[in-house]
């Protein structure tokens, strides 16, 4: 048994790594939250108000881009993982060639965001690659719209093609961990394709799929640098909208309120997951 | 066992069927993969005299024009020297930091363990911009507001979640016995550090600041709030290129600078290390 005192040296040995974090992170979310009640404010009145709430909420702006950041971290999360699952099941079995398709896969990996937005958007900008290819094969007769169009299609699109080797990488270790005799029972006692997929592949490698799904959502929620190159002109992101509140029309507290919506949806979101996340595993 | 020729055949034809689906898989990616890269190289050799535009699927004519244009006539070589100033120092103060926060994590049953290990993922869970704005009004109360300093600081908060959750897995990773054997050999606490732990997560430290450096070299939202205009770095120097004055080749020249050292390095580290790594780590919250 560890004597006692062992355990004052521990946590005085988490506090460079959990400290540092907490102090930056805490800090920066304490401010967020009590500037948007007013409180610690930039221009000098410092007094508990609502005002900065009635005022985003009631703004179109700031509805229409939490609308448009729900829509973007949903479609990138459900895209990313539809794309990534049958790699992942195709990737259980080893076999020639499957060696240098991974390393191919993983190279989004290690190409920052915004430089993926850059090459992504080499494609589908007006003059681009695809819309010159389909307009020399006649499939169009004019352009199409695919970057900083209205519906967010161009800042989806680089979500997936950015987060799919991550998506992947998680899928893989969770499909990993299904062994192939629970797949060939199945198959000996009738199982076809689809109910192998959906009744054991899928809620087998669930936990890694809520992770997966849940770290791009929030990515793709909070994203400010990718939707500002290749979002629509109006909205703006949430995080977009918050960073023009605070730098061009210096309403600092509003941008807080904003900030606020960020981290509570992202708050809830996690937890959503860590519910679930028992629910599957309770179910085993 | 002994098998049938039918089963033979079928087996066979199962094994060919997949060997196409590979090089199915292969060709989709390596278009999938590969153009967006011959894109940004092909652009980035655009003789300026002689532009490239709608018709043309390749330039016209190439010129190293561009690369010059940007050595010459933008802050790109100041950027350049800032990012790779930054990441070393933010990569060695995560590792102090977290060296021993990770040691505790792998090794000690302490309660309200589940906790920290969210805590420690805070900062990629947290919207970046949101972060970044009111960070840096932290800062600025501080004095570290467009500092130096201020940048490694944002900086090795934002590699620290990898490097911890790295060195975490791996300090687990150590089986107790290797422990009990050289304590009950009369090792102390140095001679454990030394023989034991240090090699023992080394290949996990190496991957953990392989992620620490490419996390920072690829920071965006912090460097962008708390940084310009003071400092620059190439992540907001091609963001100003695909800004208001987007001006495509500078922006290829920007974005192959900071890609290719990325690519490189992690594919190297790839090698020696297990690539499940990333994976080990962030797979669980």
């Amino acid at each position: 048994m560890k004597p006692k005192g062992i355990s004052l040296v521990n946590w005085l040995m988490l506090l460079p790594g959990v400290g540092f974090i907490l102090l930056f992170i805490g800090s920066s979310i304490f401010l967020t939250l009590a500037q948007s009640f007013g409180l610690f404010s930039t221009t000098g009145s410092s007094s508990f108000t609502l005002e900065n709430w009635v005022g985003v909420l009631t703004a179109r702006e700031s509805m229409d881009s939490l609308l448009f950041s729900l829509k973007m971290g949903i479609l990138s999360s459900v895209g990313t993982l539809l794309t990534a699952f049958p790699i992942a099941l195709f990737f259980r079995k080893g076999g020639k060639g499957k060696g240098m398709l991974g390393s191919l896969i993983k190279v989004p990996l290690f190409i920052p965001a915004l430089v993926a937005s850059f090459l992504i958007l080499n494609l589908i900008s007006y003059h681009g690659l695809i819309n010159t290819i389909l307009m020399k094969l006649n499939f169009i007769n004019e352009p199409l719209r695919m970057l900083n169009d209205k519906f967010g299609w161009g800042v989806v699109f680089i979500q997936i093609w950015k987060n799919l080797p991550f998506v992947l990488l998680i899928v893989m270790a969770a499909l990993a961990s299904v062994r192939d005799d629970v797949i060939d029972a199945a198959r000996n006692l009738g199982a076809g394709y689809l109910s192998i997929l959906f009744r054991i592949y899928v809620p087998l490698a669930m936990p890694g799929i809520l992770v997966s799904m849940i770290l791009m959502f929030i990515r793709a929620f909070g994203d400010f640098p990718i939707t500002s190159v290749a979002g629509p002109l109006y909205p703006a992101s949430l995080a977009g909208r918050m960073h023009i509140m605070a730098t061009l029309y210096q309403e600092w507290d509003q941008a807080a309120v904003l900030g606020v919506i960020i981290i509570v949806t992202t708050f809830f979101v996690i937890w959503s997951y860590s519910r679930l996340a028992g629910l599957v595993q309770g179910e085993e | 066992m002994e098998s049938t020729p039918l089963h033979q055949r079928q087996a066979r034809r199962l094994k060919n069927f997949y060997l196409m689906l590979t090089a199915f898989f292969i060709i989709v990616q390596l278009v999938w993969v590969g153009v967006p890269i011959i894109m940004a190289i092909l652009w980035s050799v655009v003789d300026p005299r002689n532009p490239w535009s709608y018709p043309n699927v390749i330039p016209p004519s190439f010129s190293v024009e561009p690369w010059k244009y940007v050595f010459n006539y933008t802050n790109i070589a100041r950027a350049l020297r800032t990012s790779y100033m930054v990441a070393p120092l933010a990569v060695l103060l995560s590792f102090l930091l977290s060296l021993p926060t990770a040691y505790v994590l792998g090794r000690k049953n302490i309660p309200g363990k589940k906790i920290f290990m969210l805590v420690i993922l805070l900062p990629i869970i947290m919207p970046g911009m949101v972060v970044a704005l009111f960070l840096s009004r932290v800062f600025t109360s501080f004095g570290l507001s467009q500092t130096f300093l201020g940048l490694v600081l944002a900086h090795t908060l934002m590699s620290m979640p990898y490097m911890i959750r790295v060195m975490t897995t791996s300090f687990q990773a150590i089986p107790q016995d290797v422990i009990d054997a050289a304590e009950n050999l009369g090792a102390g606490t140095l001679v454990k550090i030394k023989d034991i732990f240090l090699p023992m997560i080394r290949p996990g430290l190496l991957a953990g600041m392989i992620f620490a450096f490419t996390t920072s070299i690829e920071e965006f939202n912090l460097t962008f709030i708390i940084g310009t205009p003071t400092f620059e770095t190439i992540p907001t120097i091609l963001y100003s290129f695909m800004g208001y004055n987007f001006i495509r080749t500078n922006a290829s020249v920007v974005a192959l600078l900071m890609m290719t050292p990325n690519i490189i390095m992690l594919f190297i580290v790839e090698r020696f290390l297990k690539s499940d790594y990333l994976a080990a780590s962030l797979g669980k919250m």
